[in-house]
Protein backbone atom coordinates (compact mmCIF):
# COMPACT_ATOMS: atom_id res chain seq x y z
CA UNK A 1 0.00 0.00 0.00
CA UNK A 2 1.30 3.47 -0.80
CA UNK A 3 1.66 5.78 2.16
CA UNK A 4 -1.42 7.91 2.68
CA UNK A 5 -0.90 11.49 1.66
CA UNK A 6 -2.31 14.81 2.67
CA UNK A 7 -2.28 18.01 0.62
CA UNK A 8 -0.43 20.00 3.24
CA UNK A 9 1.74 18.97 6.17
CA UNK A 10 0.68 21.61 8.70
CA UNK A 11 -2.55 23.31 9.79
CA UNK A 12 -3.15 27.07 9.47
CA UNK A 13 -1.38 27.67 12.80
CA UNK A 14 1.69 25.70 11.73
CA UNK A 15 0.91 22.54 13.74
CA UNK A 16 2.38 19.34 12.29
CA UNK A 17 -0.07 16.65 11.21
CA UNK A 18 -0.45 13.69 13.55
CA UNK A 19 0.86 10.49 11.96
CA UNK A 20 -1.61 8.27 10.12
CA UNK A 21 -0.69 5.35 12.36
CA UNK A 22 -1.52 7.27 15.53
CA UNK A 23 -4.82 8.52 14.06
CA UNK A 24 -5.98 5.01 13.17
CA UNK A 25 -4.38 3.35 16.21
CA UNK A 26 -5.62 5.52 19.08
CA UNK A 27 -9.35 6.14 19.11
CA UNK A 28 -12.32 6.47 21.42
CA UNK A 29 -15.06 4.33 19.96
CA UNK A 30 -17.01 2.76 22.83
CA UNK A 31 -19.25 0.91 20.36
CA UNK A 32 -16.27 -1.40 19.91
CA UNK A 33 -14.22 -1.08 23.08
CA UNK A 34 -13.43 1.34 25.88
CA UNK A 35 -9.71 0.77 25.23
CA UNK A 36 -7.98 3.18 22.88
CA UNK A 37 -6.44 0.46 20.73
CA UNK A 38 -9.41 -1.94 21.01
CA UNK A 39 -11.45 -0.42 18.14
CA UNK A 40 -8.52 -0.76 15.73
CA UNK A 41 -8.70 -4.52 16.16
CA UNK A 42 -12.43 -5.03 16.76
CA UNK A 43 -13.67 -2.79 13.94
CA UNK A 44 -11.69 -4.48 11.17
CA UNK A 45 -14.67 -6.35 9.72
CA UNK A 46 -17.20 -3.57 10.25
CA UNK A 47 -19.45 -3.44 7.20
CA UNK A 48 -19.50 0.06 5.71
CA UNK A 49 -21.07 -0.82 2.38
CA UNK A 50 -23.89 -0.66 1.48
CA UNK A 51 -24.58 2.30 3.76
CA UNK A 52 -27.28 4.91 3.71
CA UNK A 53 -28.17 7.92 5.79
CA UNK A 54 -31.76 8.85 6.50
CA UNK A 55 -32.26 12.64 6.61
CA UNK A 56 -35.62 13.77 7.93
CA UNK A 57 -37.58 15.57 10.62
CA UNK A 58 -38.48 19.22 10.02
CA UNK A 59 -37.40 19.32 6.36
CA UNK A 60 -39.20 19.79 3.05
CA UNK A 61 -37.35 16.99 1.24
CA UNK A 62 -36.86 14.09 3.63
CA UNK A 63 -34.88 11.36 1.93
CA UNK A 64 -32.12 8.88 2.28
CA UNK A 65 -28.65 9.14 0.71
CA UNK A 66 -26.27 6.33 -0.05
CA UNK A 67 -22.65 6.96 0.84
CA UNK A 68 -21.69 6.88 -2.85
CA UNK A 69 -24.35 9.46 -3.61
CA UNK A 70 -22.99 11.78 -0.92
CA UNK A 71 -19.49 11.44 -2.31
CA UNK A 72 -20.59 12.32 -5.84
CA UNK A 73 -23.10 15.04 -4.92
CA UNK A 74 -20.52 17.12 -3.07
CA UNK A 75 -16.88 17.85 -3.89
CA UNK A 76 -14.71 16.03 -1.40
CA UNK A 77 -12.26 18.57 -0.04
CA UNK A 78 -9.41 18.29 2.43
CA UNK A 79 -9.78 20.11 5.76
CA UNK A 80 -6.91 20.04 8.24
CA UNK A 81 -8.43 20.39 11.70
CA UNK A 82 -7.17 20.12 15.23
CA UNK A 83 -9.14 17.59 17.22
CA UNK A 84 -9.22 18.15 20.97
CA UNK A 85 -10.53 15.24 23.03
CA UNK A 86 -12.23 16.01 26.34
CA UNK A 87 -9.59 13.69 27.86
CA UNK A 88 -6.95 16.40 27.27
CA UNK A 89 -5.20 14.90 24.27
CA UNK A 90 -5.31 16.22 20.73
CA UNK A 91 -4.38 15.47 17.14
CA UNK A 92 -4.07 17.38 13.87
CA UNK A 93 -6.01 15.49 11.21
CA UNK A 94 -6.31 16.02 7.45
CA UNK A 95 -9.96 15.10 6.93
CA UNK A 96 -11.65 14.59 3.60
CA UNK A 97 -15.30 15.54 3.37
CA UNK A 98 -17.86 18.24 2.65
CA UNK A 99 -19.59 20.98 4.62
CA UNK A 100 -22.73 19.73 6.33
CA UNK A 101 -24.67 22.82 5.21
CA UNK A 102 -24.51 21.58 1.62
CA UNK A 103 -26.43 18.47 2.62
CA UNK A 104 -28.89 20.43 4.76
CA UNK A 105 -29.57 22.86 1.90
CA UNK A 106 -30.74 19.93 -0.26
CA UNK A 107 -33.26 18.69 2.29
CA UNK A 108 -34.38 22.25 3.17
CA UNK A 109 -34.99 22.60 6.90
CA UNK A 110 -38.36 24.18 7.69
CA UNK A 111 -38.79 27.14 10.04
CA UNK A 112 -39.57 24.72 12.90
CA UNK A 113 -36.08 23.20 12.73
CA UNK A 114 -33.83 24.51 15.50
CA UNK A 115 -31.46 21.63 16.19
CA UNK A 116 -29.88 18.77 14.27
CA UNK A 117 -29.87 15.32 15.86
CA UNK A 118 -27.40 12.66 14.68
CA UNK A 119 -27.52 8.95 15.36
CA UNK A 120 -24.88 6.21 15.02
CA UNK A 121 -25.67 2.73 13.69
CA UNK A 122 -27.04 0.41 16.37
CA UNK A 123 -25.88 -3.13 15.64
CA UNK A 124 -24.51 -4.98 18.68
CA UNK A 125 -23.57 -7.97 16.51
CA UNK A 126 -21.05 -5.80 14.70
CA UNK A 127 -20.40 -3.40 17.55
CA UNK A 128 -19.87 -5.55 20.65
CA UNK A 129 -19.33 -2.53 22.90
CA UNK A 130 -23.00 -1.61 22.43
CA UNK A 131 -23.81 -4.45 24.85
CA UNK A 132 -22.08 -2.44 27.60
CA UNK A 133 -25.04 -1.49 29.79
CA UNK A 134 -23.25 1.51 31.32
CA UNK A 135 -24.10 3.51 28.19
CA UNK A 136 -27.51 4.18 26.61
CA UNK A 137 -26.67 3.21 23.01
CA UNK A 138 -27.22 4.15 20.20
CA UNK A 139 -24.86 7.12 20.30
CA UNK A 140 -26.71 10.39 19.84
CA UNK A 141 -25.25 13.83 19.24
CA UNK A 142 -26.68 17.19 18.38
CA UNK A 143 -25.90 20.67 17.14
CA UNK A 144 -27.84 23.90 17.12
CA UNK A 145 -28.92 24.59 13.53
CA UNK A 146 -26.58 27.59 13.16
CA UNK A 147 -23.65 25.47 14.38
CA UNK A 148 -24.58 22.76 11.89
CA UNK A 149 -24.81 25.34 9.07
CA UNK A 150 -21.37 26.78 9.88
CA UNK A 151 -18.90 26.18 7.07
CA UNK A 152 -16.32 24.64 9.44
CA UNK A 153 -18.75 21.84 10.32
CA UNK A 154 -18.09 18.95 7.95
CA UNK A 155 -19.23 15.43 7.23
CA UNK A 156 -15.99 13.47 6.83
CA UNK A 157 -15.67 10.46 4.54
CA UNK A 158 -11.90 10.09 4.65
CA UNK A 159 -8.59 11.20 6.10
CA UNK A 160 -5.09 11.45 4.70
CA UNK A 161 -6.61 11.08 1.24
CA UNK A 162 -8.04 7.64 2.05
CA UNK A 163 -11.47 6.37 2.99
CA UNK A 164 -12.11 6.56 6.73
CA UNK A 165 -11.03 3.51 8.66
CA UNK A 166 -13.87 1.86 10.64
CA UNK A 167 -12.38 2.90 13.98
CA UNK A 168 -12.36 6.52 12.82
CA UNK A 169 -16.08 6.44 12.05
CA UNK A 170 -16.42 5.01 8.54
CA UNK A 171 -18.11 5.54 6.27
CA UNK A 172 -19.47 8.90 7.40
CA UNK A 173 -18.89 10.99 10.51
CA UNK A 174 -19.35 14.50 11.74
CA UNK A 175 -16.37 16.76 12.48
CA UNK A 176 -16.90 19.94 14.51
CA UNK A 177 -13.38 21.19 15.14
CA UNK A 178 -14.13 23.78 17.84
CA UNK A 179 -15.91 21.25 20.07
CA UNK A 180 -14.57 18.34 22.11
CA UNK A 181 -14.06 15.22 20.02
CA UNK A 182 -17.05 13.32 21.40
CA UNK A 183 -19.39 15.76 19.58
CA UNK A 184 -18.02 14.50 16.27
CA UNK A 185 -20.29 11.44 16.08
CA UNK A 186 -19.18 8.44 14.02
CA UNK A 187 -20.80 6.00 11.54
CA UNK A 188 -23.96 8.09 11.14
CA UNK A 189 -27.17 6.45 9.86
CA UNK A 190 -29.71 9.12 10.75
CA UNK A 191 -29.87 12.90 10.70
CA UNK A 192 -33.01 14.60 11.98
CA UNK A 193 -33.94 18.26 12.05
CA UNK A 194 -35.76 18.78 15.33
CA UNK A 195 -37.29 21.56 17.43
CA UNK A 196 -35.96 20.60 20.86
CA UNK A 197 -32.36 20.31 22.04
CA UNK A 198 -31.39 16.63 21.62
CA UNK A 199 -29.96 14.75 24.61
CA UNK A 200 -26.63 13.26 23.59
CA UNK A 201 -25.36 9.93 24.91
CA UNK A 202 -22.78 11.67 27.06
CA UNK A 203 -25.31 14.19 28.41
CA UNK A 204 -27.48 11.21 29.42
CA UNK A 205 -24.68 9.25 31.07
CA UNK A 206 -22.87 12.14 32.81
CA UNK A 207 -25.02 15.30 32.89
CA UNK A 208 -22.69 17.23 35.21
CA UNK A 209 -19.64 16.33 33.11
CA UNK A 210 -20.81 16.67 29.53
CA UNK A 211 -22.99 19.50 28.31
CA UNK A 212 -24.77 19.97 25.01
CA UNK A 213 -22.38 22.60 23.66
CA UNK A 214 -19.05 20.99 24.68
CA UNK A 215 -17.06 23.83 23.15
CA UNK A 216 -13.33 23.49 23.74
CA UNK A 217 -12.73 25.92 26.59
CA UNK A 218 -9.60 26.10 28.76
CA UNK A 219 -11.52 28.18 31.33
CA UNK A 220 -14.19 25.61 32.10
CA UNK A 221 -12.63 22.71 34.02
CA UNK A 222 -13.85 19.14 33.78
CA UNK A 223 -13.96 17.03 36.99
CA UNK A 224 -11.51 14.51 35.51
CA UNK A 225 -9.25 16.13 32.98
CA UNK A 226 -7.39 19.41 32.79
CA UNK A 227 -8.92 21.57 30.11
CA UNK A 228 -6.28 24.30 30.42
CA UNK A 229 -3.61 22.25 28.68
CA UNK A 230 -3.44 19.26 26.39
CA UNK A 231 -1.04 16.67 25.08
CA UNK A 232 -0.56 16.50 21.32
CA UNK A 233 -0.37 12.82 20.37
CA UNK A 234 3.07 11.93 19.04
CA UNK A 235 4.70 14.99 20.58
CA UNK A 236 6.22 15.46 24.03
CA UNK A 237 5.03 17.87 26.68
CA UNK A 238 1.85 19.81 27.27
CA UNK A 239 0.60 22.79 25.30
CA UNK A 240 -2.01 25.39 26.19
CA UNK A 241 -5.53 24.63 25.06
CA UNK A 242 -6.99 27.42 22.94
CA UNK A 243 -10.50 28.82 23.37
CA UNK A 244 -12.77 27.17 20.78
CA UNK A 245 -9.73 25.03 19.92
CA UNK A 246 -8.18 27.98 18.08
CA UNK A 247 -11.25 28.66 15.90
CA UNK A 248 -12.43 31.57 18.06
CA UNK A 249 -12.39 34.10 15.22
CA UNK A 250 -14.63 31.91 13.10
CA UNK A 251 -17.16 30.72 15.67
CA UNK A 252 -17.21 32.93 18.79
CA UNK A 253 -20.15 34.96 17.43
CA UNK A 254 -22.36 31.88 17.66
CA UNK A 255 -22.23 32.18 21.44
CA UNK A 256 -22.61 35.94 21.90
CA UNK A 257 -24.34 36.69 25.18
CA UNK A 258 -24.07 33.13 26.47
CA UNK A 259 -22.31 32.15 29.70
CA UNK A 260 -20.17 29.25 28.51
CA UNK A 261 -19.54 28.02 32.05
CA UNK A 262 -23.29 27.41 32.38
CA UNK A 263 -23.85 26.24 28.81
CA UNK A 264 -20.73 24.05 28.86
CA UNK B 1 15.87 -9.56 59.21
CA UNK B 2 16.41 -11.95 56.35
CA UNK B 3 13.45 -12.08 53.93
CA UNK B 4 11.56 -15.35 53.70
CA UNK B 5 11.42 -17.37 50.53
CA UNK B 6 7.76 -16.42 50.22
CA UNK B 7 8.72 -12.75 50.36
CA UNK B 8 11.39 -13.15 47.69
CA UNK B 9 8.97 -14.92 45.36
CA UNK B 10 6.32 -12.24 46.03
CA UNK B 11 8.79 -9.40 45.44
CA UNK B 12 9.83 -11.00 42.16
CA UNK B 13 6.20 -11.34 41.02
CA UNK B 14 5.47 -7.75 42.05
CA UNK B 15 8.30 -6.48 39.85
CA UNK B 16 6.94 -8.16 36.71
CA UNK B 17 4.32 -5.46 35.90
CA UNK B 18 7.06 -2.84 36.27
CA UNK B 19 9.41 -4.76 33.99
CA UNK B 20 6.66 -5.12 31.36
CA UNK B 21 5.94 -1.38 31.55
CA UNK B 22 9.62 -0.59 31.22
CA UNK B 23 10.13 -2.76 28.14
CA UNK B 24 6.95 -1.48 26.50
CA UNK B 25 8.08 2.07 27.21
CA UNK B 26 11.47 1.43 25.64
CA UNK B 27 10.04 -0.27 22.57
CA UNK B 28 7.40 2.44 22.10
CA UNK B 29 4.45 0.07 22.36
CA UNK B 30 2.65 1.83 25.22
CA UNK B 31 -0.04 3.21 22.84
CA UNK B 32 0.08 6.59 21.12
CA UNK B 33 -0.39 8.22 24.52
CA UNK B 34 2.21 6.47 26.68
CA UNK B 35 1.82 8.76 29.68
CA UNK B 36 -1.89 8.00 29.94
CA UNK B 37 -1.13 4.27 29.74
CA UNK B 38 1.61 4.54 32.37
CA UNK B 39 -0.74 6.43 34.69
CA UNK B 40 -3.51 3.88 34.34
CA UNK B 41 -1.33 0.79 34.58
CA UNK B 42 0.68 1.91 37.66
CA UNK B 43 -2.59 2.88 39.36
CA UNK B 44 -4.32 -0.39 38.54
CA UNK B 45 -1.32 -2.43 39.71
CA UNK B 46 -1.28 -0.54 43.03
CA UNK B 47 -4.99 -1.28 43.56
CA UNK B 48 -4.58 -4.99 42.79
CA UNK B 49 -1.55 -5.36 45.07
CA UNK B 50 -3.26 -3.54 47.93
CA UNK B 51 -6.27 -5.84 47.55
CA UNK B 52 -3.90 -8.82 47.44
CA UNK B 53 -2.35 -7.70 50.73
CA UNK B 54 -5.82 -7.82 52.28
CA UNK B 55 -6.31 -11.42 51.15
CA UNK B 56 -3.42 -12.61 53.33
CA UNK B 57 -5.00 -12.35 56.76
CA UNK B 58 -8.20 -14.33 56.05
CA UNK B 59 -6.24 -16.99 54.14
CA UNK B 60 -3.76 -17.25 56.97
CA UNK B 61 -6.38 -17.88 59.62
CA UNK B 62 -8.40 -20.18 57.39
CA UNK B 63 -5.53 -22.42 56.33
CA UNK B 64 -3.09 -21.72 59.12
CA UNK B 65 -0.54 -20.32 56.69
CA UNK B 66 1.75 -18.23 58.89
CA UNK B 67 4.02 -17.67 55.88
CA UNK B 68 1.43 -15.20 54.56
CA UNK B 69 2.24 -12.69 57.30
CA UNK B 70 5.64 -11.59 55.93
CA UNK B 71 4.22 -11.85 52.38
CA UNK B 72 1.47 -9.39 53.37
CA UNK B 73 4.15 -6.84 54.20
CA UNK B 74 5.87 -7.31 50.84
CA UNK B 75 2.57 -6.88 49.00
CA UNK B 76 1.75 -3.75 51.00
CA UNK B 77 5.14 -2.20 50.28
CA UNK B 78 4.88 -3.09 46.59
CA UNK B 79 1.41 -1.49 46.46
CA UNK B 80 2.87 1.64 48.02
CA UNK B 81 5.69 1.58 45.47
CA UNK B 82 3.28 1.49 42.53
CA UNK B 83 1.08 4.15 44.13
CA UNK B 84 4.12 6.42 44.55
CA UNK B 85 5.11 5.72 40.94
CA UNK B 86 1.54 6.50 39.85
CA UNK B 87 1.85 9.89 41.58
CA UNK B 88 5.28 10.54 40.06
CA UNK B 89 3.97 9.81 36.56
CA UNK B 90 1.13 12.29 37.19
CA UNK B 91 3.27 15.04 38.71
CA UNK B 92 6.50 14.50 36.81
CA UNK B 93 5.83 12.99 33.41
CA UNK B 94 2.32 14.30 32.81
CA UNK B 95 2.53 17.71 34.48
CA UNK B 96 6.32 18.10 34.26
CA UNK B 97 6.65 19.10 37.95
CA UNK B 98 5.10 22.41 36.91
CA UNK B 99 3.40 23.70 40.07
CA UNK B 100 1.48 26.25 38.01
CA UNK B 101 -0.29 23.27 36.41
CA UNK B 102 -0.30 20.80 39.27
CA UNK B 103 -1.74 23.03 42.00
CA UNK B 104 -4.90 24.07 40.08
CA UNK B 105 -5.27 20.48 38.92
CA UNK B 106 -5.33 19.26 42.52
CA UNK B 107 -7.58 22.13 43.63
CA UNK B 108 -10.14 21.47 40.92
CA UNK B 109 -10.26 17.72 41.01
CA UNK B 110 -11.84 15.91 43.90
CA UNK B 111 -10.70 12.49 42.69
CA UNK B 112 -7.06 13.61 42.77
CA UNK B 113 -7.51 14.93 46.33
CA UNK B 114 -8.85 11.55 47.41
CA UNK B 115 -5.95 9.77 45.74
CA UNK B 116 -3.45 12.06 47.46
CA UNK B 117 -5.01 11.47 50.88
CA UNK B 118 -4.81 7.72 50.31
CA UNK B 119 -1.17 7.96 49.24
CA UNK B 120 -0.38 10.21 52.22
CA UNK B 121 -1.94 7.71 54.63
CA UNK B 122 0.11 4.90 53.11
CA UNK B 123 3.39 6.67 53.95
CA UNK B 124 3.34 6.03 57.75
CA UNK B 125 2.27 2.45 57.05
CA UNK B 126 5.21 1.92 54.71
CA UNK B 127 7.68 3.48 57.17
CA UNK B 128 6.45 1.50 60.17
CA UNK B 129 6.53 -1.78 58.28
CA UNK B 130 10.24 -1.88 59.13
CA UNK B 131 10.70 -4.62 61.73
CA UNK B 132 12.24 -2.54 64.52
CA UNK B 133 9.41 0.02 64.47
CA UNK B 134 6.99 -2.84 64.63
CA UNK B 135 8.50 -4.14 67.88
CA UNK B 136 8.80 -0.73 69.48
CA UNK B 137 5.18 0.20 68.80
CA UNK B 138 3.56 -2.94 70.20
CA UNK B 139 -0.24 -2.63 70.12
CA UNK B 140 -0.12 0.77 68.46
CA UNK B 141 1.34 -0.83 65.36
CA UNK B 142 -1.75 -2.96 64.86
CA UNK B 143 -4.02 -0.01 65.44
CA UNK B 144 -2.06 2.18 63.01
CA UNK B 145 -2.09 -0.48 60.32
CA UNK B 146 -5.86 -0.75 60.44
CA UNK B 147 -5.61 2.46 58.40
CA UNK B 148 -5.22 0.21 55.38
CA UNK B 149 -9.00 -0.34 55.37
CA UNK B 150 -10.01 3.32 54.93
CA UNK B 151 -7.09 3.69 52.51
CA UNK B 152 -8.45 0.84 50.38
CA UNK B 153 -11.88 2.47 50.39
CA UNK B 154 -10.37 5.83 49.35
CA UNK B 155 -8.34 4.16 46.61
CA UNK B 156 -11.42 2.49 45.16
CA UNK B 157 -13.38 5.75 45.36
CA UNK B 158 -10.51 7.47 43.51
CA UNK B 159 -10.52 4.72 40.86
CA UNK B 160 -14.31 4.91 40.51
CA UNK B 161 -14.26 8.70 40.01
CA UNK B 162 -11.33 8.50 37.58
CA UNK B 163 -13.19 6.04 35.32
CA UNK B 164 -15.05 7.46 32.37
CA UNK B 165 -18.57 6.07 32.33
CA UNK B 166 -17.65 2.41 32.50
CA UNK B 167 -17.11 1.73 36.21
CA UNK B 168 -17.41 -2.07 36.04
CA UNK B 169 -13.83 -2.80 37.12
CA UNK B 170 -13.77 -0.51 40.18
CA UNK B 171 -17.15 -1.97 41.19
CA UNK B 172 -15.80 -5.52 40.92
CA UNK B 173 -12.86 -4.52 43.14
CA UNK B 174 -15.30 -2.93 45.57
CA UNK B 175 -17.22 -6.22 45.84
CA UNK B 176 -13.96 -8.12 46.45
CA UNK B 177 -12.98 -5.57 49.12
CA UNK B 178 -16.39 -5.93 50.79
CA UNK B 179 -16.06 -9.72 50.87
CA UNK B 180 -12.56 -9.44 52.35
CA UNK B 181 -13.91 -7.11 55.03
CA UNK B 182 -16.66 -9.60 55.88
CA UNK B 183 -13.95 -12.17 56.59
CA UNK B 184 -12.67 -9.91 59.35
CA UNK B 185 -15.92 -10.09 61.30
CA UNK B 186 -17.01 -13.15 63.31
CA UNK B 187 -18.20 -15.75 62.54
CA UNK B 188 -16.45 -15.63 59.15
CA UNK B 189 -13.17 -14.57 60.74
CA UNK B 190 -13.24 -17.76 62.83
CA UNK B 191 -13.51 -20.17 59.92
CA UNK B 192 -10.59 -22.59 59.87
CA UNK B 193 -9.95 -25.94 58.26
CA UNK B 194 -8.66 -27.32 61.53
CA UNK B 195 -5.93 -29.89 60.86
CA UNK B 196 -3.83 -29.01 57.83
CA UNK B 197 -3.05 -31.52 55.07
CA UNK B 198 0.66 -32.35 54.88
CA UNK B 199 1.29 -30.52 51.60
CA UNK B 200 -0.02 -27.31 53.16
CA UNK B 201 2.29 -27.70 56.13
CA UNK B 202 5.19 -28.26 53.74
CA UNK B 203 4.19 -25.29 51.60
CA UNK B 204 4.06 -23.07 54.67
CA UNK B 205 7.47 -24.26 55.78
CA UNK B 206 8.91 -23.76 52.31
CA UNK B 207 7.62 -20.17 52.10
CA UNK B 208 8.80 -19.35 55.61
CA UNK B 209 12.38 -20.58 55.21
Amino acid sequence: LPLPSAGASVDELGNTLTSYDDIIGYTNYYEFSTDKNGPTRLAQNFKTSPWSVEVGGYVNNARSFSIDELKSLFDQEERIYRMRCVEAWSMVIPWVGFSLHKLLEIVEPTSDARFVRFETLYDPDQMPGQRNSFFPFPYIEGLRLDEAMHDLTIMATGLYGRDLSPQNGAPLRLVVPWKYGFKSIKSIVKIDLVGEMPTSLWMASGPNEYGFYANVNPNVPHPRWSQATERRIGEGGRIDTLLFNGYEEEVAYLYDGMDLSIDF
Amino acid sequence: MKPTRGQLITAFLCLIPLAILFFEWRSGSLSANPIETLTQRTGRTAVILLLASLVCTPLRSMFGLSALLPIRKTLGLAAFGYAALHFLVFAGLDFEFNLGWIVPEIRQKFFIQIGLIALGLLIPLAITSVQKFQRGMAGNWRRLHRLVYPVMALVLWHYYLASKGDVLIPLIYLVIFAILMLFRIPPLSKISIGSKPRWLVRLNKFLLS
